[in-house]
């Protein structure tokens, strides 16, 4: 689109008879180095101002200059085949790259988690544009619960009154932020750069072959079918390797939670045992920690 | 090449980029374990797309099996780790990972963590706003000197 605009500017700038004016403009506007440049500084102070910093200021101009960084990415991409294809997608990827960005910069982690749900459905439809139907169901059905877990934890876990100081601070958020925007920015020339070298051939001819093939492949009609079909097959090992996985996994999840509470002996005197169920506020105070583990008599004593 | 198919692959991996890169910024700067893992999922929800992308491209229901994949390795991630981060509440009764800084290696400095301004809760409460009324008694200046401050 961007492109269009330029070259009907420079033609334009050419039935005036200035060529030059028209080349640079082209030149500067054009150039894919200046974009991308000023889109990974854009993002980089946008997602900067936007991360916890102490402070509140400053929020919501970082979340226009992200914006305006996403826009100039999405100025660059190519037009999709139709117009309503097109639409579907910006629709889904602004969403989904607005609820991580909020997923990542809100305080509360229950608006966190909130948001990240969010992120997952638009992914899940992203998914259902590429034709993979089981995997935009999937999504939505095991992170659901994931989601749901999580969302508890924050709940149970949460501090009352306020957000905690940890949510409020970062650590280093300019260089985080930094280092995201220049991935983003790097990521986007090599990608452009090796789609351009591949060669297009654009006849319609070509065209009804290539949706022929993928209606035979992954945009079968049988579209699980085949899935599960390739899974069991060809896959077959790799189905093997993951049921070993969960079922390591839920050992290691509660070996991991029944861990520490074997070892702590009850406390008889007062009914009460010091295990890990008690809250230590300020264990990592070797003060502290001695006379909860040491010193069980004095501890006692003063519980008394 | 048809040109169509060429533009859904840029897109989606340049959607997937930014997803992955929002995750890396999450996970690097959050301090909030709870935050930490949502930013890991992310990133591998940034993979996955690209995954399918490539899958499509292609026309191999490899990337397709390979996001199942991700999504096992995920469900495992999220059993592992939010048991780790409750045994981690229990033991130090937040949810900062500063407090576990001291795992770190023998050479590193400590790091000191700076004062947080305390957070100010805006007055959203409507008070009534009173109209003055009668008549403003003399200030004598002598008696302000002597008057005792309760």
């Amino acid at each position: 689109m961007t492109q269009s605009l330029v070259s009907r500017v420079t033609l334009l700038a050419q039935e005036e008879s200035a060529p030059s004016l028209g080349q640079n403009l082209t030149d500067l506007a054009g150039s894919a180095t200046a974009i991308f440049g000023a889109m990974t500084i854009m993002l980089a102070i946008g997602m900067w101002l936007m991360l916890p910093r102490g402070t509140d200021r400053g929020r919501r101009t970082g979340m226009i200059l992200a914006l305006i960084g996403l826009g100039l990415l999405g100025s660059r991409l190519p037009g999709l085949a139709t117009v309503l294809e097109e639409s579907v997608f910006a629709v889904l990827a602004i969403v989904t790259v607005a609820a991580c960005a909020a997923t990542v910069s809100t305080r509360n982690p229950l608006y966190s988690a909130v948001w990240f749900g969010m992120a997952l459905l638009g992914t899940a439809g992203l998914f259902l544009v590429q034709g993979a139907q089981f995997l935009g169901v999937a999504t939505v059905v095991v992170y659901a619960g994931a989601i749901l877990v999580t969302f508890l934890f924050a709940l149970m876990l949460a501090q009352p009154g306020g957000h905690a100081y940890y949510d409020r601070i970062s650590w280093e958020a300019s260089f985080s932020a930094a280092t995201g925007a220049v991935m983003v920015g790097m990521l986007a020339v090599t990608i452009g750069n090796a789609a351009e070298t591949l060669p297009v051939e654009d006849s319609p001819q070509a065209a009804i072959a290539a949706d022929e093939t993928l209606r035979n492949g992954v945009l079968s009609d049988q579209h699980v079918a085949r899935l599960g079909g390739q899974l069991f097959s060809r896959h077959l090992v790799t189905v093997e390797v993951a049921a070993a996985l969960l079922l390591a996994a839920l050992v290691g999840a509660m070996a991991i939670v029944t861990q520490g509470t074997r070892h702590e002996p009850p406390d008889k005197s007062t009914g009460t045992s010091p295990g890990p169920d008690a809250p230590l506020p300020a264990a990592e105070n070797p003060a502290n920690r001695r006379s909860h583990t040491g010193d069980g008599g004095k501890e006692r004593a003063r519980h008394g | 090449m048809v040109e169509s198919e060429l533009a859904l692959l840029h897109n989606y991996l340049l959607v997937g980029a930014v997803i992955f890169s929002i995750g890396l910024v999450g996970f690097l700067a959050r301090r909030n374990m709870i935050v930490m893992f949502l930013s890991a999922e992310m990133m591998l929800q940034g993979v996955s797309l690209s995954l399918v992308a490539w899958s499509r491209f292609h026309n191999d229901w490899g990337g397709q099996v390979l996001v199942i994949m991700i999504i096992v390795v995920a469900a495992c991630e999220a059993a592992i780790a939010l048991a780790l981060v409750l045994m981690l509440f229990r033991r130090a009764g937040k949810l900062d990972v500063a407090v576990w800084q001291e795992l770190r290696e023998a050479n590193q400095a400590a790091y000191v963590d700076h004062e947080v301004p305390e957070e100010v809760e805006p007055d959203t409460q409507k008070w009534p706003r009173l109209t003055p009324a009668g008549v403003e008694p003399d200030v004598d200046e002598e008696e302000m000197l002597h008057r005792p401050h309760v």
